[in-house]
């Protein structure tokens, strides 16, 4: 859970990271360690499931913003609305 | 011999990014009562004329993480950055520039703290302000001629420190202030809360009732009602809630009872705000 946390927290503050997510996901996620349920439910954004596992929510929030993820999509994916 | 340092005022703000991003969509006449509450708190601080402000917040994982995440922090830098980024200057509608530190203070008061068996982390430099900070001395200090000593306090990711803690933490702040002659004239002030969830299902709720009867618990000054939290009862008015603990810190430093200059539940804002000082 630390990896995806500090993921979350990378994209947040480090632009590089960010755009390298955007353009390669799995590369950036292979550098993390992410694997298995957390790398598919990071790279499905499924907010909800990451909330329900532990992922602090500022993080979430933030992080979505960073991937210029709607801010009423993001509600509507941690209430679960959208998959 | 020199004059102790007094701590002169105290007071208490919420920190919403929407008080100064987007203060207009709030319903009608809810802005002008914050502002003008704001503006209250601020002549009441210009009066008491303070050579330095202890100005104690939470940080939105702007600086710390989850590799590393105190439960308090003492920053005694010369100056701060804030907004941290451009883009936050922008959502905020608050002028990125830096603001002064009053650093001989911050270190006294992180020396302090460890001689009084507290635990702080210690923040030399690099401490950069979000909502946190930039918001409420948007409004209090618009010119940032104050110089500050920012104290951080874990309120955004559970397990928190105790409200009791919170409270004698700011208990100390005050015998710091008192043990030191460089900054006479010292006040404190917390922002944060009240009710809100960030990143959450809820987000846009206001639980009033819980920020109601603490606004009345803080105006009592019974420093036992105001530390009577469990961490349950506060998650009842969302993650965001847990904030109140800056309230507590700077509570704590002037042990007296406060007065309630506003609260409106702004769901725009997505808070329950309000802004108080501390009746001295």
């Amino acid at each position: 859970m630390y990896a995806l946390h500090k993921l979350l927290w990378d994209i947040r503050r480090d632009g590089a990271v960010k755009a390298r997510y955007v353009e390669e996901p799995d590369a950036v996620l292979d550098e993390y360690g992410i694997e298995g349920d957390w790398r598919h439910l990071m790279k499905t954004l499924d907010f909800k499931a990451l909330y329900e596992r532990g992922i602090n929510p500022y993080l979430l929030y933030f992080c979505a913003i960073q991937l210029q993820v709607d801010r009423a999509e993001y509600y509507a994916r941690i209430r679960g609305e959208v998959n | 011999m020199s004059r102790t340092g007094t701590v002169v005022g105290a007071f208490m703000a919420s920190h919403s990014p929407g008080i100064t991003g987007w203060p207009e969509r709030a319903q009608p006449g809810q802005q002008e009562a914050v502002e003008q509450a704001y503006a209250e708190a601020r002549r009441r601080l210009d009066e008491l004329e303070p050579d330095a402000i202890v100005a104690v917040s939470v940080e939105h994982f702007t600086n710390f993480h989850l590799g590393n995440l105190p439960a308090f922090a003492i920053a005694t830098g010369d100056s701060y950055l804030g907004p941290v980024t451009a883009e936050m200057a922008s959502f905020l509608r608050v002028e990125q520039h830096r603001y002064p530190g009053d650093a001989a203070l911050g270190r006294h008061l992180y020396e302090f703290a460890l001689e009084s068996e507290f635990d702080p982390s210690l923040v030399e430099g690099g401490l950069d302000f979000d909502e946190n900070f930039c918001v409420p001395f948007k409004h209090l200090d618009p010119e940032s001629k104050y110089p500050l000593v920012p104290v951080i306090v874990n309120g955004v990711n559970p397990p928190w420190p105790t409200p009791k803690r919170c409270y004698e933490f700011g208990r100390m702040i005050r015998r710091a202030v008192e043990a030191q002659t460089q900054a006479q004239r010292v006040v404190v002030v917390g922002t944060g809360g009240l009710s809100h969830w960030v990143g959450l299902p809820e987000s846009g709720n206001i639980n009033a009732e819980f920020d109601r009867d603490f606004l009345a618990r803080l105006e009592s000054g019974d420093p036992a009602r105001l530390t009577d939290y469990t961490r349950a009862e506060i998650d009842e008015a969302g993650n965001g809630a847990h904030e109140i603990r800056t309230w507590l810190v700077a509570a704590g430093a002037v042990e007296s009872p406060f007065d309630v200059l506003v609260y409106e539940a702004v769901p725009e804002w997505l808070t329950g705000t309000s802004v108080a000082a501390a009746r001295l």
